[in-house]
């Protein structure tokens, strides 16, 4: 497999979310209705990146339901086309090192069955953090821990620091 | 010494639910603020006042005036009614403690409700009755109440708290600012001078010495006849004067006719020359305010997309805010290529070692050194690498040699099964964008926050300007004309010029007839002087001198009240201008001053002009509000060192802008000894304390002596809801 076919074994994939998590998607980004009390995001991924960002910042990971239970959306290459947000996600992603069962060079000597497991591996690796960050959100959602401020996802971000 | 209202309390009247001691308000000399939004008992703390001095209150339905007899079943606290069982009493009233300097006053006014049938709204289930009002007196020095019986001492006590000639400029709502002088009638400030002033004992006493000329007169003419030494001249020239003195009085009367004619004709003017500019300035101000609305909506789209655009720089390469935090990780991936790399070429050295044993060996990466420093090692027998000799024939000149020898395999044996250092190599390249940025970040967050201040503040000052040119166009239709018609306009215009013209004739007219006075009177003297010199020498001296004295008296007493007059008219005029510029002290107008001028007709006119004389019109519904209550405030500290009487104000600020109200409250202690101001202005119900950010600047300043916040729970049913009153200083 060449560089470029495991890059786009990768971005080809499109990551899941729970389904209990479409009403927080929807009050945080711009899928939801216009009139929304909070700062938001624009396109699911966006909220579904600084999800994932906050999962690693925080170390959560939480595993999805069963796929039946889970949605999918715009495939991982096509988040933010023209620009190398992908790349640096990626750079983070594989930098993870705890959470991934592979070494760098051992991925150079694998057979192609063995690599497709380590890209699900990655795959899972986004979704389970995105979940952890989403499940954070929520959780201060719910206790009406979100303030009202245009800043409120870049506070957030930062305090986390 | 001063009345001074020390507090009022109230027992379930309207809102104001509970006994006295549950709502009451302490007051002091000087400045006190009741802040109160719309419902939360403004009006009805105004009513106490209107109950204790009229016996009525102000119905908010309708805006008229009810007996509280009549009426006594509204004033009663829903919450009170419905607690009382059919068969038991309510009582409803007010208590209000005033002091003077010597005495202190509490009055209690009530009346008492029994409750007879179901429906607590109807006026028919409640039998009303008004009790005897009552008041208690006590002195400073020895603080015990004792009742007053006298029913006229009470009538005074109460009168004395404001007179009732005051009242007009002591007690008011906001709007009844604009009624107390109207300026377009030449009475207006002659009544309010009246009001004020002893000018009307001048009156008296100048109509009275002309009484006593007459009668000294007619007593002198008659010793003239009786006595012998009396002729025909004599008669011919008393005859000649009181014909003159007739002819006087017809021309002083078409006179009269004629500044009547000419004030009559002057206010038609004036308001055409209102309507006939309003068309015009209408018109100024929707193209302003067409264009300040465009201006306003881009920016606020501009601003509304920038607040969307906020998140945008989490994943926008020139903000890079998702970096935030993850310097460690980006270190760690530079360290883990080294590592992978370095694994890749021991591996892909080995490999080449053990495929050819005999061939070279080298951990330097693959065709490195290239093939241009090769050969300028070879040309130069130096090793570049290790910075060594290697002469022609040595061992390193060999090396050099079988290296550029070395086989040039375009598709090298893979030395793995998945070449994947382009997947990391790349991603560290392209990724650049995203992780150079760690520094910036902080000051880009910073610097968004201050962008958006800025184009809110923007946002902000446009929605302001925009407020006011829109409330100028809307005084502009309050002024009533809103003539959208051609025809209307020409109707006016010649309306207008007909004023104009009936002006100038009445005019020449006064001038005319003002010459034939003066003349007449020069001729009336003449032929005094005349009748004096025929005047028989055996006329007891009494009556002669009783006639001179007194004609002197009519003169004197005449030229005293005019002087009076133009004396407070100039007084008035430096008090009102000192007030006005206390009062518009934080506002954003340009210079000016208040002119007082004398109209052809007698009158008195006030204008608002510039430096250059200029008079300024256009001017907003609260700025002619203010120019009113700067010369209201004339009247009172013109006419006295000391006002005597406080002021009670519902809503006075209510057309104004934020600067005048500061200027308000800093001027008001200059004529008022005690002020008690309700305001719903400072009220902010969106922030926890309530208050604006005047409100909060007013309640640390030294000159406010109370501070009161009404606050009514507005989620509980109209007939649950009790105003609570909060002291917050």
């Amino acid at each position: 497999m060449t560089a470029q076919e495991f890059k786009s074994n990768i971005t080809t994939k499109r990551p899941r979310y729970a389904d209990s998590r479409i009403p927080l998607l929807e009050a945080f980004s711009e899928k939801g209705s216009r009139n929304a009390d909070y700062s938001r995001f624009g396109p699911i991924y966006e909220l579904y990146i600084y999800a994932m960002m906050l999962g690693i910042k925080r170390k959560t990971r939480l595993p999805l339901p069963p796929r039946n239970l889970t949605s999918d959306f715009l495939e991982l290459g096509k988040w933010k086309r023209d620009s190398s947000l992908v790349d640096f996600l990626l750079m983070i992603i594989f930098t993870q090192t705890e959470d991934l069962s592979f070494d760098w060079n051992e991925l150079e000597d694998m057979e192609e069955e063995q690599l497709n497991k380590v890209v699900s591996e990655v795959i899972t690796l986004i979704e389970e953090y995105a979940n952890g960050g989403l499940e954070y959100l929520e959780t201060l959602w719910q206790k009406g821990e979100l303030d009202t401020s245009h800043y409120m996802f870049i506070d957030l971000y930062k305090n986390l620091n | 010494m001063a009345s001074i209202i020390n507090s009022i309390s109230f027992k379930n009247f309207f809102n104001y639910y509970g006994d006295y001691d549950d709502t009451r308000y302490e007051f002091e000399e000087g400045v006190n603020i009741i802040v109160a939004d719309n419902g939360a008992g403004k009006s009805k703390f105004f009513n106490a006042f209107l109950w204790l001095f009229y016996d009525q209150v102000l119905d908010s339905d309708d805006k008229q005036k009810k007996n509280v007899k009549d009426f006594a079943v509204k004033i009663i606290s829903d919450k009170a009614k419905q607690e009382t069982s059919i068969g038991d009493q309510v009582e409803t009233g007010i208590k209000i403690e005033y002091s003077t300097g010597r005495y202190k006053y509490q009055i209690i006014k009530s009346f008492t409700a029994t409750r007879i049938s179901e429906k607590i709204t109807d006026f028919d289930s409640w039998q009303v009755t008004i009790n005897d009002i009552e008041i208690d007196k006590t002195d400073h020095i020895l603080p015990k109440y004792k009742p007053v019986y006298d029913a006229e001492e009470k009538d005074t006590i109460v009168k004395q708290l404001i007179l009732p000639t005051l009242r007009q400029y002591s007690f008011f709502q906001g709007e009844e600012v604009d009624k107390m002088i109207d300026f377009s009638k030449k009475s207006s400030i002659e009544e309010a001078v009246r009001t004020l002033t002893n000018i009307s004992k001048y009156e008296e006493i100048s109509k009275l010495v002309k009484e006593i000329a007459e009668k000294a007169e007619k007593d002198l003419n008659k010793q003239t006849k009786a006595t012998s030494e009396h002729n025909d001249r004599l008669d011919k020239a008393i005859e000649e004067k009181e014909a003159l003195e007739l002819k006087l009085e017809q021309e002083s009367e078409k006179l009269g006719e004629f500044k009547k004619l000419y004030e009559d004709a002057e206010q038609e003017k004036n308001n055409l020359e209102q309507n006939f500019a309003n068309a015009e300035k209408r018109k100024d101000l929707d193209d302003k305010i067409s264009d300040k609305s465009r201006i306003l909506r881009g920016v606020k789209d501009d601003y509304d997309n920038f607040l969307d655009g906020i998140n945008k720089r989490f994943f926008d390469g020139n903000f890079s805010w998702i970096s935030l935090g993850f310097e460690n990780s980006i270190e760690e991936f530079k360290t883990k290529i080294k590592e992978f790399r370095q694994v890749r070429y021991e591996k892909q050295a080995l490999l080449n070692a053990s495929e050819n044993p005999n061939d070279f060996f080298t951990f330097l990466p693959v065709n490195s050194p290239d093939a241009v420093s090769l050969d300028s090692m070879i040309e130069k027998e130096h090793c570049f690498v290790c910075n060594r000799e290697a002469k022609e024939g040595s061992e390193p000149y060999n090396h050099f040699i079988k290296l550029k020898e070395r086989p040039k395999n375009k598709n090298p044996k893979s030395f793995v099964k998945n070449d994947l250092e382009d997947f990391f190599g790349n991603l560290q390249i392209n990724a650049t964008p995203f992780y150079n940025k760690f520094d910036t970040i902080q000051t880009s967050v910073l610097r968004t926050r201050e962008r958006e201040i800025e184009l809110k503040e923007r946002l902000d000052k446009l929605n302001s300007e925009l407020k006011s040119l829109k409330s100028q166009r809307k005084d502009i239709l309050i002024a009533g004309t809103d003539s959208e018609h051609i025809d209307n306009a020409t109707t006016i215009i010649n309306n207008y010029k007909g004023a104009i013209r009936r002006m100038e004739q009445a005019f020449t007219r006064i001038e005319r007839l003002e010459d034939s006075i003066k003349s007449i009177k020069a001729d009336i003297k003449n032929t005094e002087k005349e009748i004096t010199n025929l005047r028989p020498k055996d006329i007891p001296e009494g009556y002669t001198i009783n006639y001179e004295i007194s004609k002197d008296l009519v003169e004197a007493s005449y030229n005293a009240k005019e002087r009076v007059f133009d004396k407070m008219v100039s007084l008035l005029e430096s008090h009102a201008n000192k007030h006005f510029q206390n009062l518009i002290k934080y506002n954003d107008i340009k210079g000016g001053v208040l002119k007082f001028e004398k109209t052809p007709s007698g009158g008195i006119s006030l204008d608002y002009i510039d430096e250059l004389g200029n008079e300024v019109s256009g001017a907003s519904e609260g700025f002619q509000r203010m120019k009113k209550f700067a010369v209201v405030m004339a009247i009172i500290s013109a006419n006295t060192s000391h006002y005597n009487y406080p002021l009670l104000a519902d809503a006075p600020l209510s057309a104004f802008g934020k600067a005048f109200n500061k200027g308000f409250f800093e001027a008001i202690p200059d004529v008022f000894p005690q002020s008690i101001i309700l305001v719903k202005d400072l009220y902010d119900k969106d922030v926890p304390e309530k208050l604006t950010d005047l409100g909060l600047k007013l309640l640390k300043s030294d000159f406010i002596k109370t501070f009161h916040i009404n606050e009514v729970d507005e989620e509980l049913a109209q007939i649950e809801r009790t105003t609570n009153i909060e002291r917050r200083k």
